[in-house]
């Protein structure tokens, strides 16, 4: 078996007392589709933060490709084999939505302008708003915006992209647009690793459901097992929950 | 009342408007910077770092600006043990003193960016002064333009507190003038006028700058 892209392995985060992360592992192969779900402060956008290394964790480790986040000298160029997608898009307000996407491969990558730009556009056109390249963010819809911030991690040509509830900041109508452009990422094989409470896109796309609380995963199992029988109650109690909300 | 004072003491007074810019604009361009690194020390992860900057900041701004001249003027010298320059007194007290109010303004500039927006640059693999260069600094930056500009005002007001070691600017000019003319109401008037004249053109820029913002 080949090792896995992301390996977390029983990493523990406090704050300051509060125990946000407490021994959680996790194996990301390539080419596998992991939701994770979870009610708010059980630590699931930590635990992406994590993986990156944005956020510093005081025990275990997270290997990613290989290479172990804590010990790591050159952090931006594990980064880089890491894509990130955020909650409120994060666009940069100040820049075109071209030059959101051409700032990292250039600065960071070290690719020429013409090529950075030839592969935004590319990226741009993939997640369906090229037409909408030279405008800065705040002209554009929230789908739009989210689906620019999705080209730009996309540019740098991640091994794996992470998703940070991309859906939860938008407007109902808007939500489609980014699930059909991640699921779109997903039958092309992309790996990753998205938390959401989409669960209609969890149940299609993903072949793994993590479900965390209170800083641990309580359950981890295949998309079929866990919505036809979740192992423990919180998780039942939780998907129900959702599901009657939907 | 008799304007001829005026016009006959215009070509000093302008030096002595001329002294007041001159002092302000040195004053700016020397602690505009000092502030930007003081503020970079201040969001410093390292402790140490932040607790100095904080102090330096706190120090200057719980103290008049007349009080920190006096201790450049009398007490530095007492201290190194020669005596230093008039003008190079002012100057450093100046500058030590606004650097604070100008690492404030750039703080807050900062931190009005916010962490996620940092998050954003260095997961996509930027380094951190990376992040702070194409990233924060910018918006920063855009942000902080009317402070900055009314900081300005501020500093050139200011230049008026180095009368009381007789530097030669404005409100030193207009006070000796008017001694030897007795003619006080002329004088204090058209320096008001100059004053005035200049901080209303900064005001007026700072609302500019609050529009585009």
């Amino acid at each position: 078996m080949t090792q896995p892209i992301v390996a977390i392995r029983n990493v523990c985060l406090d704050y300051g007392g509060f125990r946000a992360l407490d021994g959680v592992s996790l194996d990301v192969n390539v080419g596998s589709r992991i939701v994770i779900c979870g009610p708010s402060g059980s630590g699931k956008s930590t635990l992406l933060r994590c993986v990156n290394g944005l956020e510093p964790f005081q025990s275990g480790e997270v290997f990613v490709d290989g290479v172990g986040v804590r010990t790591c000298k050159d952090l931006p160029k594990l980064r880089l084999g890491v894509g990130m997608v955020f909650q409120h898009f994060e666009l940069y307000p100040h820049l075109s939505v071209l030059d959101n996407v051409t700032l990292a491969p250039m600065k960071a990558k070290g690719l020429s302008r013409r090529e950075a730009e030839e592969k935004a556009r590319h990226y741009l056109d993939r997640v369906g708003i090229l037409d909408q390249a030279d405008k800065f963010p705040a002209r554009l819809s929230g789908g739009q915006q989210q689906r620019a911030a999705i080209a730009r991690a996309l540019t740098l040509e991640p091994k794996v992209m992470m998703f940070d509830e991309p859906t939860s900041a938008l407007d109902p109508e808007m939500i489609g647009e980014v699930l059909k452009v991640m699921r779109d990422l997903a039958r092309d094989g992309m790996t990753m690793l998205v938390v959401t409470h989409e669960m209609g896109f969890a149940r299609e796309v993903a072949d793994e459901i993590v479900f965390m609380d209170k800083g641990r995963i309580v359950e981890h199992s295949g998309v079929s097992a866990f919505f036809a029988a979740p192992k423990t109650a919180r998780a039942r109690e939780f998907l129900d929950r959702i599901l009657l909300k939907i | 009342m008799d304007w001829n004072v005026v016009s006959a003491n215009f070509p000093l007074l302008m030096r002595g408007l001329g002294t007041s810019l001159q002092l302000a604009a040195v004053v700016i361009v020397l602690s505009f910077p000092i502030g930007c690194l003081i503020a970079i020390g201040r969001l410093s992860r390292r402790r140490w770092l932040s607790a100095v900057c904080a102090g330096f900041v706190h120090t200057l701004r719980s103290n008049p600006l007349v009080l920190i001249l006096f201790w450049f003027y009398f007490s530095v010298p007492l201290i190194i043990g020669r005596s230093i320059d008039d003008g190079a007194s002012v100057i450093v007290a100046f500058v030590v003193f606004f650097a604070a109010y100008f690492g404030e303004i750039v703080r807050a500039g900062v931190q009005s960016v916010g962490t996620r927006q940092v998050q954003a640059g260095l997961s996509s693999g930027l380094s951190y002064a990376q992040t702070m260069r194409y990233i924060v600094l910018p918006q920063a930056i855009r942000s902080m333009r009317p402070a900055l500009t009314t900081q300005c005002i501020v500093v050139f007001q200011g230049t008026t507190v180095a009368y009381v070691i007789g530097y030669h600017e404005l409100m030193h000019t207009t006070s000796m003038i008017a001694e030897r003319t007795v003619r006080p109401v002329e004088l204090y008037s058209f320096a008001a006028v100059a004053y005035f004249a200049v901080c209303y053109a900064g005001s007026l820029l700072s609302r500019h700058f609050e529009k585009q913002a």
